[in-house]
């Protein structure tokens, strides 16, 4: 039975020269559990909205053709009858939540529709989102991971029969991620909620979904199982979607005839065994890693035996770190790693000079990074944040760029901030607010602020969070770049395709301490460390493990390889 | 010897870097959040926001008509316990305190000093005593309640709903805008160049660059704030806050968990018997 009925639907937002979707038609199951794939700007959100009845009831716009939810026409219906059948979770979803408190903000919804056991309900959707023991918190005390759990909590109290999810996993971390997509599958299996997600990670598309419908341009291309969608490599690929590590892996040694042409693509590593496994031809060592260790280059940074409170908002201050030391030698290229908490922020920000230790010493350059006055710090040391909206704070790009330069008068500034806007592809975009650029862009002009100075070293906090893998894609790429560029660069990430590809050294915190350090052949292979912080190296990395292939394979390159050449004896 | 003129050199410094903390946003921001969420298991907060609203028109109102400085005195030290039991932070305290002095207390003072009696200074102590009352009282029910709570008493007492979801939102929007504010502060800093702190025109030149930089935030604050602002009315509109406005239904359920307990009961019975025996006292010392 469908649940949803989409029947040639057109839609132009007010002001817009070509309509957002056109002729989409499509039908979706009750008891799906739906991946809506397609390019940045292809309709996918708006589809989503027109489900909900948020169009045409609450955004205005010229809309044909009809959208039928559970046989109700959404034109006839009110926006509040629709709201009770589909819920929404939002990208950003920390601008849903509208109430202090956890319990408040769950039964929300419900005591608006004037229902009795308001708070029963709402109690009920956090026992199912796993936030039970945090009912009577405050949101702001939440980690990221829990706020999203939140937002799906206020949205399943009405018990609504479809729950569409806009990119629920962009800002979380593997650990957290598993967590919000458990929480789906439960409500689907167990519930019988029709689940409609937007994603880009296939990886969960793989694991978790049924069916998955491709966008186009604002028409629907197809739908199928999810499994066989992941296999349509060539068409997701033209959508700016990364197939799975393992079928690219596949059909490029179909293309070099290593692999029979009539084999069926893997698209997880359980089918990947099946099939890499009787033509892979070595196990050992292909090639050697050679690392410079900190120990042998010169200090640029260092902490000694530092420890940070917190002042609290109630009872005891929060110890972050105590006696922490670490040392940071010029032009490393350093990934710091660890789950929400663990001192990564706090970590950049004693680099900064931002908090003071109560004991021990953090030193830039041999001196006491706190006693460095600000405006020669610029120099020496700059920080992107994780929120590119928090650095622009001029009315275009390229006075955002040049505001550090003009100010300390420094010679020529006009034509290194061309340099600078050419290098991060921007010069069409100088004269833009910052924040009315794209996701993609406005993560490029944040790092041309923050290099404008030409600083020694450059901490980056998350600068792939929230951006699709196309536009993660391409802030790697500028990252590469920057390796010329900037001397020593230490990244905050969840990112682990952005460590394997980019960081010659990992550092992973956990709760104040380093619980491991060193290159990413040995952090990925601990099985403790990658418990204990929850991180998830790469799909290939984990399929050439399961394989018995010793050295590590953080790159569909270095995975093919040990199917060329003699077979191995 | 050396060695002692060290440590007292870094004490100094410590002394400094001490008092230079207390000004920092970040000290600001956290006082604020202590204040709005940092004391909501006091006695006080746990009161029935009716019972208060009632109190505080008592506190707020009956000390302007009243001149006899030992009643005076009395209702003082009532409201400085409840504020001391409503735990507030520090920061409002001293502005408390900078408050009623700049608008009374340093006329009591200048008068001692050009050498008044206490006679011709006890009119303006009365006059203090009248305004710090006031203050306390308006500090233990606005900062001692959590906004939200005072949101549905108000709601009770007939303010429109509109109002009470107001509050009740600024209150959970608070920390976010305050963290931005605070990210967008730290650009300025790190991207800024301050003039030269040295000397006293320096010195001024400095605080005057601090001041602009804040009043310059606030712009792309404001801009920040409008982008997170559209999902937030779409949200609101899909969580039936529109029906909600619309519903008598929805107002007596919200109300409907306002209750008065046993402890409110005793509350009002020990700011009866205080203000009595105030009174009785009073009249027993002028006869």
């Amino acid at each position: 039975m469908n649940i949803i009925e989409i029947r040639d639907l057109t839609f132009t937002y007010p002001g817009a020269s070509s309509p957002t979707l056109k002729h989409l038609t499509a039908d979706i199951e009750k008891g799906d559990f739906l991946a809506v794939v397609g390019n940045n700007g292809c309709g996918k959100s708006t589809l989503c909205k027109t489900i909900n009845g948020l169009i045409p009831h609450f955004i205005a716009g010229d809309m044909t053709g009809e959208v039928l939810v559970d046989g109700m026409n959404t034109k006839e219906q009110e926006i509040g009858t629709l709201a009770k059948k589909a819920g929404y979770v939002y990208q950003d979803f920390e601008n849903q939540i509208v109430c202090p408190t956890v319990l408040e903000d769950a039964s929300y919804a419900c005591l608006n529709y004037a229902m009795e056991d308001y708070e029963a309900k709402g109690k009920e959707a956090l026992k199912v989102c796993g936030l039970e023991s945090k009912t009577d918190d405050y949101v702001w005390q939440l980690s990221g991971g829990q706020k999203h759990l939140l937002a799906l909590a206020g949205t399943t109290a009405l018990s609504p029969d479809i729950l569409i999810l806009d990119e629920p996993i962009a800002q979380l971390d593997p650990a957290h991620a598993d967590g919000i997509y458990e929480v789906l599958r439960e409500l689907n299996e167990t519930f019988g909620k029709t689940i409609i997600v937007i994603e880009h990670h296939t990886e969960y598309i793989t694991k978790y979904c049924k069916n998955v419908l491709l966008i186009k341009d604002g028409a629907a291309q197809w739908k199928l199982p999810a499994k066989e969608a992941m296999r349509r490599t060539e068409e997701l690929r033209k959508c700016n979607i990364f197939p799975p590590q393992v079928a690219v892996a596949a059909e490029r040694l179909k293309k070099e005839g290593l692999l029979s042409l009539e084999e069926r693509l893997p698209v997880d590593i359980g089918e990947g065994v099946g099939i890499f496994a009787p033509i892979l031809r070595k196990k050992g060592a292909v090639k050697r890693y050679t690392q410079q260790m900190a120990a042998e280059r010169e200090l640029t940074a260092g902490f000694e035996n530092v420890t940070v409170t917190y002042r609290a908002v109630k009872g005891e201050p929060p110890k972050i770190f105590d006696g922490f030391s670490l040392k940071i030698g010029k032009g490393e290229k350093i990934a710091l790693i660890g789950s929400n908490g663990a001192g990564k922020s706090t970590m950049l920000k004693l680099l900064m000079g931002l908090i003071r230790p109560e004991e021990g010493r953090v030193l830039l350059n041999g001196v006491p990074a706190a006693d460095i006055p600000k405006e020669e710090m610029g120099r020496t040391i700059s920080m992107v944040y994780q929120n590119p909206e928090e650095m622009f704070i001029k009315d275009s790009i390229r006075r955002d760029i040049e505001y550090a330069m003009q100010v300390r008068k420094t010679e020529n500034y006009e034509k290194r901030t061309e340099e600078l806007l050419e290098m991060f592809r921007l010069t069409e975009l100088a004269d833009r607010d910052g924040r009315l650029l794209s996701g993609g862009q406005m993560r490029r002009a944040s790092l041309a602020v923050g290099i404008a100075l030409n600083p020694e070293i450059l901490l980056l906090d998350e600068p792939t969070a929230n951006l699709d893998i196309a536009t993660r894609r391409e802030i790697m790429k500028t990252l590469q770049m920057l390796k010329g560029v900037t001397d020593t660069v230490v990244i905050a990430t969840h990112d682990m395709q952005l460590v394997c590809d980019w960081a010659e050294r990992i550092i992973v915190l956990s709760s104040g301490y380093v619980i491991a350090d060193g290159p990413k052949e040995d952090i990925f292979a601990d099985m403790y460390v990658r418990r204990q912080v929850g991180i998830r190296p790469p799909q290939i990395y984990d399929m050439a493990r399961e394989l018995g292939i010793e050295d590590s394979c953080f790159t569909i390159d270095d995975f093919t390889e040990y199917f060329r050449g003699e077979k191995y004896a | 010897m050396i060695l002692r003129n060290i440590s007292g050199v870094k004490n100094m410094r410590k002394l400094t870097e001490n008092i230079l903390d207390k000004f920092s946003i970040d000290y600001l921001r956290n006082q604020v959040l202590k204040n709005a969420y940092g004391n909501d298991d006091t006695v006080i907060a746990g009161l029935d926001p009716r019972v208060l609203l009632v109190w505080y028109l008592f506190f707020g109102l009956v000390p302007w008509f009243l001149n006899d400085v030992v009643f005076l005195l009395g209702l003082f030290l009532f409201v400085v316990m409840t504020t001391k039991a409503a735990r507030i932070a520090p920061l409002v305290l001293f502005l408390f305190c900078l408050g009623v002095f700049s608008q009374t207390g340093y006329l009591f003072i200048a008068a001692l000093f050009f050498g008044g009696s206490l006679d011709t200074a006890a009119p303006l102590l009365v006059m203090t005593l009248k305004v710090a009352i006031v203050s306390l009282a308006s500090i233990t029910v606005f900062s001692g309640l959590n906004p939200d709570r005072l949101a549905n008493g108000m709601l009770w007492f007939g303010c429109p709903g509109q109002l009470s979801f107001s509050i009740s939102f600024a209150y959970r929007i608070l920390p976010v805008l305050m963290e931005e504010f605070q990210n967008i502060l730290l650009s300025y800093r790190l991207r800024g160049c301050p003039p030269k702190k040295e000397g006293f025109i320096g010195k001024i030149r400095y605080l005057g660059y601090q001041v602009k930089m804040i009043i310059q935030s606030f712009y792309p604050l404001m801009l920040n704030t409008a982008k997170r602002s559209r999902t937030t009315v779409e949200a609101l509109e899909l969580r039936g806050y529109r029906y909600s406005i619309q519903n008598p239904a929805v107002r007596r359920m919200k109300l409907s968990m306002l209750k008065i307990t046993r402890a409110d009961l005793m509350f009002i019975g020990i700011s009866a018997v205080w203000v009595c025996a105030d009174l009785l006292l009073s009249v027993l010392i002028s006869r």
